[in-house]
């Protein structure tokens, strides 16, 4: 076990130096003139001139580099352009906004995807299983904007259950306390019940929009994977011996098709982490994601960049959380090899 | 396959038709399709490894069928696992009860299984080729195993395997099948002496000497009519087509193969 | 695994080519919707244009009109034709969506070829540049490649392609381990072939069936990338008719009820993803 988690560590680290000189190449390398890009599209050759002295773009490539791992390493993403503050910062007070977000919708996904993908494996060949197919492939195949658009139009334009697309909390309301910056927990915590009632209207739509894409995945996954742990040796095994076929459905073939379930989950939930730029923007949610739509907008490549980054290494950084979770369900890699030969 | 139907473990999609199985004059089709407990016949698997599910402590996998089998409460149904899996030859029950299938070897995992099996209390227990996965020394401790336990609760044995030693050695009454199809029922000593189907007579010799080189490996037509063996069978002649009934040879050993209505139409 | 079996009699004639076919899309009505519909896109995309309005025609006198038979899907703030813009953008589309398929699928098994057959150091540093790429959400890395590189077309398609590249990379290269233990690449290995020949010639076109099922659902995300970046800003810009720029133009129509102007060319993009999804998916064995 602990060697395995040492060798984890060593290929993540590895794998966050690559997306640090990845996304080195790509923001400083590939525009040709990375100032030009910086200063945008209408800027002066003096303004373009002043960005190169002012980001060092002038000096040599190595040493740009040098710098910018030295500064990635420090935690110093550099300053955006656009509102001059440190990118770091801005993006870790926005985290908690996008995280509520992905929390909760990877939440309502598991919700919907699990469950039916289970029946959807027991009940294999019959209509639910082909209402599971057809919600499977309607799910991979849609658009983020084209289905927030169309709760918007529904639940907030005609039928008005929802808030429509502002903020996490309606104009003028004070958010609660900070303790987790989850506005949910944050308002329970300080006891602001209207708060929370309020934070989860507003969640709602972005959630359900997120939830219904991203339940896709993780239905086809169960389906697959229970359908693969009843047809096993061992399931018959429990059969013989007298086990229900709800307990082996529920018991032997849940918790064995738990594993791939569980990285597909983490894989979705890293998905989150870049997908909700489009969700974060239609619904003007205060997130990462919205900051990277900022930054696009007006050419702010540092902040861009610090975004990418930032996402890279949490995505990387929740693999190695997944594995760990891998290992805790999984006694043949948390245990080793055997006892007794 | 067959025994699969017995058990009501069938794979989707295969339904059974006909056919009925008694114990003891009573009925047991439906009981065992629909999966009714407790068990009174149980079946034991190849690959005991597979077998096991492998993210439960074996002890709880042979406590779970007890708890189901005998009514047993969890606690008490743990100790009576104990017990069982020390019952099976386990050395160090206690601790092999906590560990994991793929902590344990080939032999251990199928003792386990006959420990799980035995906390049905069957009848009649299936053994679906339970040694081909095991080294031979192991398989030997297996059998004495099976014996023993056979003794002790007068448990009946269905025994399916392809090695004609352990028939010699385990069995009372042997059914040979082919395809599917039943070719020829005996005890095991008359078997041995007066095999008379062509099939059986062909097994037999595989063992002794080497093949008969017209006897070609064919994969079984499952389609066609009459005897399944005849495709490559040495002594087909037109009537094979047909399906073959059981002919009587004496001392309760039945043989299907046409020849024996030919003979009998000779010597008569 | 679900897949019934079916016992194929030879039949005293042998059916023609595309009797053959009309009879797979019976027996699997998915496939068949998913071939019609990618059918009527391209009938779209190819005759559209020449049928319908001009799609850059503004028309200040029909700002906002709902879908109506002069304008089945309505007219947005400029007047223009939802129709005439959204029928424009299927050709663009479409066209964008097959491109980045087949360049991100012919790059992606060339170098997943190279790492399979070659192995070593080689595959080494392709697999950990692979996983630095998956290390991004696909859509984040097409994003700021794009954004680097500036609005263009053939940025945008460059961008998608290389987000898609660590798929193919994975497939073929896996596909490429297997092919290199047959026996036929000792054949012509032995016939003396050179080593490049071997693996293009020989080992290639024998590991790209998963690769070849993937590039269609490709396709259909690729389509969902370039939309989604054009929702965002990037990539293809206004007045460009293209389905992800109709649905940003639209998106603030949609909150004061003028649902036309966004939902019409977003509902053809999900549809054409879909239509490429059920080719794939039955393609694939209905495992993808």
């Amino acid at each position: 076990m602990r060697r395995y988690l040492i060798k984890r560590a060593g290929i993540s680290v590895m794998t966050m130096l690559g997306i640090v000189i990845v996304v080195f190449f790509i923001v400083r390398v590939l525009p040709g003139d990375a100032a030009a890009v910086r200063a945008g599209p209408y800027a002066t050759a003096e303004k373009i001139a002043q960005i190169r002295a002012k980001y060092g773009l002038d000096r040599p490539l190595w040493e740009q580099f040098v710098d910018y791992l030295a500064g990635v390493a420090r935690g110093d993403f550099g300053v955006s352009v656009r509102t001059d503050q440190p990118v770091l910062g801005e993006l870790l007070s926005r985290l908690p906004a996008s995280l509520e977000l992905a929390v909760y919708s990877v939440l309502v996904a598991t919700v919907i995807g699990v469950p039916f993908g289970i029946v959807a494996a027991a009940r294999q060949g019959t209509w639910v299983d082909v209402v599971a197919r057809v919600f499977a492939i309607l799910g991979s195949s849609m658009a983020l904007f084209w289905l927030g658009l169309l709760m918007i139009y529904f639940f907030f334009f005609r039928l008005g259950w929802f808030p429509g697309p502002v903020d996490r909390l309606a104009v003028g309301t004070p958010p609660p306390p900070t303790v987790t910056g989850f506005y949910t927990i944050d308002g329970a915590l300080a006891g602001q019940w209207e708060v929370v009632a309020m934070a989860f209207r507003f969640l709602a739509l972005p959630v359900l929009t997120l939830g219904f894409v991203l339940a896709a995945p993780i239905l086809k996954m169960v389906r697959s994977s229970v359908i693969e742990t009843l047809a096993s040796d061992y399931v018959r095994t429990a059969r013989a011996m007298g086990v229900s076929p709800r307990t082996v459905l529920f018991v032997d073939g849940f918790r064995n098709a738990l594993l791939p379930v569980t990285t597909t989950i983490g894989i979705v939930f890293g998905y989150m982490l870049g997908g909700n730029i489009i969700v974060e923007y239609l619904f003007s949610w205060p997130g990462v994601g919205r900051y990277a739509y900022e930054a696009i907008q007006t050419n702010d490549l540092e902040a861009l960049q610090g975004f990418v980054i930032m996402v890279g290494i949490l995505y990387v950084a929740l693999n190695v959380v997944i594995d760990l979770g891998y290992a805790l369900i999984d006694p043949r890699i948390r245990l080793g090899r055997k006892v007794t030969a | 396959m067959t025994s699969l139907a017995l058990m009501g473990l069938l794979p989707p999609g295969i339904e059974l038709r006909a056919g009925s199985i008694r114990l003891e004059g009573r009925e047991l089709t439906p009981d065992l399709a629909e999966g009714r407990t407790p068990r009174e016949v149980t079946m034991i698997f190849q690959h005991p490894r597979g077998a096991l599910n492998p993210t439960m402590r074996v002890g709880r996998q042979v406590a779970r069928v007890l708890r189901i089998n005998q009514g047993l409460g969890a606690s008490e149904a743990k100790e009576v696992a104990v017990d069982l899996l020390s019952r099976v030859g386990i050395p160090g029950a206690e601790r092999v009860a906590r560990a994991y299938p793929h902590q344990l070897s080939g032999g251990m995992c199928q003792r386990v299984m006959i420990a799980m099996a035995l906390g049905c209390r069957p009848k009649v227990l299936i053994a679906d080729e339970p040694t081909t996965a095991l080294d031979v020394t192991i398989q030997a401790q297996i059998f004495d195993l099976i014996r023993d336990l056979v003794a002790e609760t007068s448990c009946g044995v269905v025994f399916i395997t392809h090695d004609l030693a352990a028939v010699a050695e385990m069995c009372d009454r042997v059914v040979v099948l082919y395809g599917g199809q039943v070719m020829e029922q005996a005890s095991t000593v008359d078997l041995f002496e007066r095999p008379s189907h062509p099939y059986t007579r062909y097994l037999l010799e595989s063992v002794e000497r080497e093949v008969d080189p017209h006897i070609e490996e064919k994969d079984v037509d499952f389609g066609l009519p009459g005897c399944r063996f005849a495709h490559r069978c040495s002594e087909v002649f037109d009537r094979c087509v047909e399906f073959p009934p059981q002919f009587d040879v004496g001392d309760g050993h039945t043989s299907a193969c046409f020849r024996h209505a030919e003979e009998n139409s000779v010597a008569s | 695994m679900s897949q019934s079996v079916s016992w194929e009699l030879p039949s005293s004639a042998e059916p023609g080519r595309l009797a053959r076919w009309s009879a797979e899309l019976r027996k699997r009505p998915l496939l068949a919707v998913g071939v019609a519909l990618l059918f009527a896109y391209l009938v779209l995309a190819v005759v559209g244009p020449a049928v319908t309005v001009d799609p850059l025609r503004t028309d200040p006198a029909n700002q906002l009109l709902p879908p109506s038979a002069a304008h089945p899907f309505g007219t947005d703030e400029f007047g223009r034709d939802v129709f005439a813009r959204a029928v424009a953008a299927a050709r663009l589309d479409l066209w964008i969506g097959l491109v980045i398929a087949v360049v991100s699928m012919v790059v992606g098994s060339v170098i997943g070829v190279v790492a399979g057959y070659w192995g070593g150091r080689v595959d080494e540093v392709i697999m950990r540049l692979t996983d630095v790429l998956l290390a991004f959400p696909g859509f984040v890395l097409a994003l700021i490649l794009v954004a680097a590189m500036g609005d263009s077309v053939p940025n945008v398609i460059v961008a998608v392609s290389v987000s898609f590249l660590p798929h193919f990379i994975r497939l073929t290269r896996a596909e490429a381990l297997q092919q290199r233990e047959m026996e036929y690449v000792d054949g012509a290995r032995l016939a003396g072939n050179p080593p490049w020949r071997v693996a293009f010639r020989h080992v290639m076109p024998n590991s790209l069936g998963p690769a070849a099922v993937q590039a269609t659902l490709v396709a259909g995300w690729a389509i969902l990338t370039v939309a989604g970046l054009a929702f965002l800003g990037v990539g293809i810009r206004p007045p460009t008719p293209e389905w992800g720029v109709m649905v940003a133009e639209g998106a603030n129509d949609v909150i004061t009820g003028e649902w036309w102007t966004a939902l019409f060319p977003g509902g053809m993009i999900v549809l054409a993803v879909m239509a490429f999804h059920f080719v794939g998916d039955e393609l694939g064995g209905g495992r993808v």
